[in-house]
């Protein structure tokens, strides 16, 4: 291989490495002139990498098990155009049942969207994360049964009206023939 | 299947480029139903290398066979280590080449399985290339989302919380919009926004603005803007934060307006 294209190669693969070595010079330069919030912002970014652990693993078994078993066809009918209802009860329950830091779960979105799943059901997914079933026990505690029984629906029906607008908008992005 | 073609028309119906570099457009084909996308192709006064970036943007969207007329063999070459499959010499229309190519696959595969009557793909033969798919899918978002957590500790380690908390006034309107763009800017465990809220309350901050924050914390997120664009499109991105962030708000009056002060 000649070295220019050697070369030209290697930029392609890197390219996508920039924003996080940017990101690492920033901390850099923290560690420089304000090592303190600089010790802490290390502090924190590793206990979310810590978190996402899981999640991450979750969402790659998750993958792979769709790969191997849902064809596009499988999907389009059951988060396609015409899922209906069946459609929004699947993202929702999805969304509530999701754990973890939502960007966990974006290269599973992305490879339902690449299956057929329509922008409807995966905004309506990531809507429904705000409600967390194994955290009600705490709201309740903090905020009573009247604020949590509001929160949840208030959460349940701005998903699905944030789901119809993001549908509205970028419902012919994907799959424009 | 996944096919890239560079075209000259940003439909199927335009005339397949002889290199990528020069492709005013590339189209990148779903052959399951033949929906198609289109990436704007370098112009033809690109630099060289213009190819290269046009490869690896259809490398990130997960293209497994690409058709061309022409393609240097050292990047070809590379290209297949990647497990991506090249077929030059490809001329005339967009929908005929891709249609040409599948009927070669099917009769490939019917002609492999004449010869070899009893050998099909095994089990662990899809379990290996699903979990390879699924690499592939992972490690395309896989640096974004590196920097974006780093990004995510540097704003929390600099950007204290009492800085945040002095922003909110007392009034209704003004609490709902930064209690929303506090939770657009904040992560972590949901529980950290009950517990924040409360203390948010006790303090004066309303009602509406506490369920702002609680309403956003999950739902928008400012500082993972670019990994959901990258992983699930620029414009898909924006609209569905700009419009979380909006009804968040109109939700946190509805939230205030049901509890009547009782809370």
């Amino acid at each position: 291989m000649s070295p220019k294209s050697d070369s030209s190669v290697f930029m392609a693969l890197a390219r996508p490495w920039l924003f996080p070595f940017g990101v690492i010079g920033l901390y850099g330069l923290g560690i420089v002139f304000a090592p303190e919030s600089t010790y802490r912002a290390l502090h924190m970014s590793g206990s979310m990498f810590w978190q996402l652990a899981l999640p991450v693993c979750l969402a790659l078994i998750m993958m792979v098990v769709l790969n191997r078993f849902l064809s596009p066809a499988v999907v389009t009918l059951f988060l396609g155009r015409n899922a209906g209802l069946k459609g929004v009860f699947l993202s929702s329950l999805a969304g509530i049942l999701s754990m973890g830091p939502v960007y966990a779960w974006y290269p599973l979105l992305k490879n339902l969207r690449d299956k057929g799943a329509t922008e409807f059901h995966l905004a309506n997914f990531i809507g429904n994360r705000s409600v967390k079933p194994v955290l009600l026990p705490v709201l309740i505690i903090y905020w009573g049964w009247y604020f949590t029984s509001l929160f949840v629906l208030v959460s349940l029906a701005g998903a699905l009206i944030v789901a119809c607008i993001v549908s509205l908008f970028c419902s012919n992005l994907q799959h424009s023939q | 299947m996944k096919i890239a073609v560079p075209s000259t028309e940003p439909n199927l119906n335009g005339m397949v480029e002889n290199k990528l570099g020069i492709a005013a457009h590339v189209l990148v084909i779903e052959t399951d139903d033949m929906s198609f996308e289109v990436l704007n192709g370098s112009q033809r006064s690109s630099l060289p290398g213009a190819g290269v970036q046009t490869i690896s943007l259809v490398m990130d969207m997960g293209v497994q066979v690409i058709l061309v007329g022409f393609i240097s063999p050292d990047i070809a070459k590379v290209l297949a280590e990647q497990g991506i499959e090249i077929v030059t010499q490809i001329s005339g229309s967009v929908a005929k080449a891709v249609t040409n190519y599948m009927d070669s696959q099917s009769l490939n595969s019917k002609l492999k399985n004449d010869e070899l009557p009893f050998r099909e793909s095994t089990s662990k033969d899809q379990w290996i290339a699903a979990m390879k798919k699924g690499l592939r899918q992972f490690q395309s978002i896989l640096p974004l989302l590196v920097g974006v957590i780093l990004l995510l500790g540097l704003f929390q380690g600099f950007v204290s919380k009492q800085t945040l908390l002095s922003f909110f006034s007392g009034s209704a309107v003004l609490d709902s919009f930064w209690g929303a763009c506090m939770g657009s800017v904040l992560t972590g465990n949901p529980v950290n926004s009950y517990v924040i809220g409360k203390n948010l309350l006790n303090i004066g901050v309303g009602l509406s603005g506490v369920t702002a924050l609680m309403l956003t914390w999950v739902s928008v997120g400012l500082i993972q803007l670019p990994v959901e664009s990258k992983a699930l499109g620029i414009r898909f991105a924006l609209v569905r934060n700009i419009t979380g962030f909006i009804v968040a708000i109109i939700m946190s009056f509805v939230v205030v307006w049901f509890a009547g002060g009782s809370i």
